[in-house]
């Protein structure tokens, strides 16, 4: 693919992306160690909802299994650098070290890419709802797949990562200060913490699958893609060959996933069945809806969403137990409160939001222009 | 060093003293000099909400214990944390209570594979993975490569161990069917049967097993009964006991039933019973550690009443029918205790020494003359159980102590 | 040979629970286009109602039953007025995003107001077993399926000879040429919400007190009846009670009989039968295929 060509206009949104993009990767010397691994988990997330907005914002395929292609991409690397007790294996071949955690995570995305470009034909034959109970039934029937085939992939008990040579910057930290006693260099760089690698490694990716997504489209592959979101029939009698870029937006999609779901293995340093449940599709539904539909920029709000607002829910329980006497707060202890509150927010942000943060900012952004219209 | 981070370590420690719950100079995190701060995961919420109240038992007790002054003159503050049963978020949780919160230890936390997943992390940064709530045989079984775990329950290994055993005893000629749930723990009571049977006549003459995300078992018992076993073991969480029950009775099959720890407390069985309509459950035989909050046995008992009032003061709204409220300050109560025994100054190194020498037989919520105990080679705390029979409406244990020691 | 009809008699029972959540199903995507992920939970919660009318007030059964249709009845239509309403012109997804919300609400709020317990919950039928050929039938099965089939002839009669039913079809088929002649279509699709809510309240009735009661009694059974509503035809009445009947039969004697699948793969076979009609024949067994003229 040779180097698109910029217009004017998008010169000072590439400025503004390399702007940001240096702000991200300064951020972990601002923000305490552990925040900082709970913000690679919002890059993890941002990489997974990039690729199910391609699919759903940009080409209008609703999909509620894209924990599947999660799990997918997390089995491949946790397989890869595995060195468990039962070994696995397929057929002869005994998987123990065979790669470093970080070749594995193209990988992981190839395959988890493959299996969504492979679903993506008998795809084609479902619209709408339709769609979505298909990709439904794949997510909640993977775990079940993914136990039993026990020799493959360690069944219930899962694949532990943690502490294995194929993993990078194992956390080897002292438990008092926090200092690890070994890092990693990358660049003449030291980076010191396990957080810290993990969020220079997630969000190093997201950013260049960022771009990657911006450049695929905002050429003929995203309005060939809009124009099948818009109008099937229009795109088919347009010469738009819809089959092909059906497919290929799930396999892109499911690329994308697969990378996360790398990411997921390699920053829990765990997998196992329950670790992509069919609640990890919902959410990235979530995350692309609220986030909004067929823009990149406000995803990032949608994988906060995501990463956080069951955080913060949980925290109506109080974060303190009463045994701190005057310094804690009310300890309301509800079971199921913060389920009720998350879906509480989630439903009035539906209905006030139906676009999403993008929507908002579409909203702000018109009401600016049409004040300087007036004036005009 | 780089300077945001020693202005913000400094910061950190000024807000961490503000809310007394940091390592003061030379203490080990989660000690200060009022508060020892403990933290653990719980499925407050998705399919295993009902095993909550572990922890929420054990919140109660320590709060009653703070109020009569704590620790060696600190109190002990439970944080804990849900992960909706999904260990992925187990381990962020548990991160977050290590890393963040700065726990000393973590305690109670829920589920197999669960504390399987934090293990090897908890154990590389030397924090006690303290009275792992699982009867997982892994547990204690793997100490040497894990000294900083330990779990509590007698294992699900032993259980059936017991079971078989029993049976071997008894019943020599019995032919069992097992249902089981098809995961670790159903898996341990199996292998724990089969040894308990190994050297006897008893055979295992169908065994079928059920997921989580099954509607019901009718199948299952189905053809469990039509393998002409004569006795039933149920391996099974208690809503799929209840129903191995129920459909056991409708198919009108009347094994002997051994039903597991996990489903055994005297509401389950009430469930069960169908408002009596159901025979199948009487004379089930099931075993027991904990003293249960339903049986009129217990109703004058100095540790149940306490139990109730500690519950009603600092649980509200908890159902002091719930036997896993029991269990919950059994672990607590024993965590109190060793806590004291490291002294004024407790460290990690000095919980863990004391893991190795646990020997306590005054448990309170324990049954009378069930140990807790350790040794070097040996770190299965409970491994003694008594045999009970439900007999109209309430359990009854008969015959002594069983002990098993896991190799 | 007995175990086999045993079998099969537990797949009827197992079936017609999943064929009574399937009509709730079919009953709003035929009223409503829309499929309704929360239908599960609100069967729950409705049937949490009764639960503690009988148990904490005092009710006796078919009073609680009654009190509980109403109250599912008000709970459909009020979400569908208050909160689907406002988005019903939008895109798809913010309904799904929404019923998933409501999946959360409902599954919380139940825990956060009756705790996880899992609870008994009382049956109109005798708690006894009939024998018959070496094959036990329990009483509660056969009452179950009776109920069954009462309701989707109720329903199949409502939409076809009752005028409410006529505008209800008419209101999903096409909004804008039914209030041309009149219809509240608003209504129609709030009428459409209670009736699925009030289905749902039976289902989950019917459900628990072989299953018994907790949050998560309709979480698994969803499942199944998405698959049954699906394999027997998403707008058939009829279809959803063959397919949840065929489903409950197949999986059983799949299970029982073919060790690879055994207990471990039951949910993922159903859920293949989900895809594969999907795929070659959408409308399902009894549904009648959709043509789009272009």
């Amino acid at each position: 693919m040779s180097l698109p060509t910029l217009r004017r206009g998008e010169l000072v949104r590439v400025a503004l992306f390399l702007l940001a993009a240096a702000a991200v990767l300064l951020l972990p010397r601002l923000i305490s160690d552990f925040r900082a691994q709970q913000y690679a988990y919002v890059g993890i997330y941002l990489i997974a909802l990039l690729g199910l907005n391609v699919l759903t914002g940009f080409t209008g395929q609703i999909s509620l299994g894209h924990g599947a292609f999660m799990a997918i991409g997390g089995y491949t690397t946790a397989i890869l650098i595995s060195d468990s007790d039962p070994a696995l294996k397929i057929g002869s071949h005994v998987f123990s070290n065979d790669l470093k955690d970080l070749w594995t995570i193209p990988l992981a995305g190839l395959v988890a890419g493959l299996a969504g470009f492979l679903f993506g034909f008998p795809a084609l034959r479902l619209t709408g709802l339709y769609l979505a109970l298909a990709t439904f039934a794949v997510a909640v029937a993977t775990p079940a797949v993914i136990k039993k085939f026990e020799a493959f992939t360690g069944g219930g008990g899962g694949i532990q990562l943690f502490g294995l040579e194929g993993l990078t910057a194992t956390p080897k930290t002292d438990p008092i200060t926090f200092e690890s006693t070994e890092g990693v260099t990358i660049l003449g760089f030291e980076i010191t913490t396990f957080n810290d690698w993990l969020y220079y490694l997630s969000w190093a990716i997201a950013i260049v699958m960022f771009a990657v997504a911006w450049a695929l489209l905002r050429g003929r592959m995203g309005r060939a893609f809009r124009a099948v979101r818009d109008s099937e029939l229009a795109a088919a009698s347009s010469g738009v060959n819809l089959a092909r870029y059906k497919t290929l937006a799930f396999g892109i999609s499911a690329f994308y996933a697969g990378v996360a779901g790398s990411l997921l293995a390699i920053a829990t340093t765990f997998v196992n069945p329950d670790t992509f449940p069919i609640t990890l599709s919902i959410f990235l539904l979530v995350g692309v809806v609220v986030g909004g539909l067929g823009s990149l920029w406000p995803l990032v709000l949608g994988a906060v969403f995501i990463q956080f607002l069951p955080l913060w829910a949980q925290q109506l329980n109080g974060p303190l137990p009463d045994s701190l006497g005057p310094l804690s707060v009310p300890n309301f202890q509800a079971p199921g409160a913060p389920a009720v509150v998350y879906g509480v927010i989630l439903i009035l942000v539906m209905l006030a939001l139906p676009g999403g943060a993008a929507g908002l900012v579409r909203r702000a952004q018109s009401l600016a222009t049409r004040g300087y219209d007036r004036v005009r | 060093m780089r300077r945001p981070r020693l202005v913000l370590s400094m910061l950190m420690l000024a807000g961490a003293i503000a809310t007394g719950a940091t390592a003061a100079s030379g203490a080990d995190p989660g000690i200060s000099a009022k508060t020892i701060l403990l933290g653990g995961t719980s499925p407050l919420s998705g399919p295993a909400s009902a095993y909550a109240s572990v922890a929420r038992g054990a919140d109660a007790y320590f709060k009653y214990l703070n109020a009569r002054g704590g620790v060696n003159g600190r109190t002990i503050a439970y944080k804990y944390v849900d992960d909706a049963y999904n260990p992925a978020q187990t381990v962020q949780a548990t991160r977050q209570l290590v890393e963040q919160d700065k726990v000393f230890a973590v305690f109670n936390s829920l589920g197999t594979e669960h504390n399987v997943a934090t293990r090897d992390y908890l154990n590389q940064q030397k924090v006690p993975q303290l009275f792992v709530a699982s009867g997982a045989t892994t547990f204690g079984r793997d100490h040497r490569r894990y000294p900083y775990t330990i779990g509590f329950q007698p294992s699900y290994q032993a259980e059936g161990w017991i079971y078989g055993t029993y049976l071997a005893r008894t019943k020599p000629g019995a032919r069992i069917a097992v249902l089981f749930q098809n995961d670790d723990y159903g898996k341990d009571l199996m292998t724990g049967l089969r040894q308990g049977i190994a050297r006897s006549k008893v055979k295992i003459v169908a065994a079928q097993g059920y997921e989580v995300t099954a509607t019901d078992v009718q199948s299952q018992i189905a053809k469990l009964k039509a393998s002409g076993a004569n006795t039933l073991a149920l391996f099974a969480t208690p809503k799929f006991a209840i129903q191995g029950y129920v459909f056991a009775n409708r198919l009108g099959w009347r094994p002997l039933v051994f039903n597991n720890a996990v489903s055994s407390a005297s509401n389950i069985m009430t469930l069960a019973s169908e408002g009596n309509t159901n025979k199948a459950v009487e004379n089930s035989v099931s075993i027991a550690f904990l003293k249960d909050p339903t049986d009129p046995k217990w109703r004058t008992d100095a540790a149940m009443r306490l139990y109730r009032s500690v519950l009603a003061k600092y649980a509200r709204g908890a159902n002091a029918k719930d036997v896993y409220h029991v269990y919950g300050m059994a672990v607590a109560h024993e965590t109190a205790r060793v806590l004291k025994a490291t002294g004024k100054n407790p460290t990690r190194a000095a919980l863990v020494a004391q893991l190795r020498k646990l020997n306590d037989a005054s448990n309170p919520f324990l049954l009378p003359g069930i140990a807790i105990k350790t040794s070097g080679t040996e770190r299965f705390p409970i491994e003694q159980a008594l045999l009970q029979r439900w007999s109209k409406g309430s359990w009854q244990s008969f015959g002594g102590l069983w002990g098993y020691r896991a190799g | 040979m007995a175990a086999f009809f045993q079998q099969i008699v537990a797949g009827l029972a197992t079936g017609a629970i999943y064929a009574s959540l399937a009509l709730a199903l079919v009953l709003i995507h035929r009223a409503t286009g829309v499929i309704n992920f929360a239908q599960g939970e609100m069967a729950m919660f409705t049937t949490y109602i009764a639960w503690t009318l009988t148990a904490n007030h005092g009710f006796s059964y078919w009073p609680a039953f009654a009190v509980t249709l109403l109250f599912a009845f008000a709970l459909g239509l009020g979400l569908q007025r208050i909160v689907i309403r406002p988005i019903e012109r939008g895109p798809i997804l913010t309904t799904v995003i929404v019923t998933i919300g409501l999946v959360l609400i409902f599954n919380g709020a139940a825990g956060w107001i009756w705790s996880a317990e899992v609870r008994a919950f009382p049956s109109p039928f005798p708690n006894d077993t009939w024998n018959i050929g070496g094959v036990a039938i329990s009483v509660q099965d056969v009452g179950t399926f009776g109920v069954v089939v009462v309701l989707v002839l109720l329903l199949a009669a409502f939409f076809r000879f009752t005028k409410i039913g006529l505008a209800l079809r008419a209101s999903a088929l096409n909004p804008e040429a039914s209030r041309l002649v009149g219809v509240r279509v608003g209504w129609m699709l709030g009428i459409g919400w209670g009736l699925a809510a009030v289905l749902g309240a039976v289902a989950g009735m019917l459900a628990a007190p072989t299953i018994f009661l907790d949050p998560n009694l309709m979480q698994a059974i969803l499942i199944y009846s998405f698959a049954a509503a699906v394999l027997g035809g998403i707008d058939s009445p009829l279809g959803a009670v063959a397919g949840g009947l065929l489903l409950g039969v197949g999986l059983n004697l799949i299970g029982a009989y073919v060790d690879f699948v055994g207990a471990d793969l039951r949910l993922p076979v159903a859920l293949l039968i989900i895809l594969v009609v999907l795929l070659v024949r959408p409308a399902g067994l009894f549904g009648k295929p959709v043509t789009r003229r272009v």
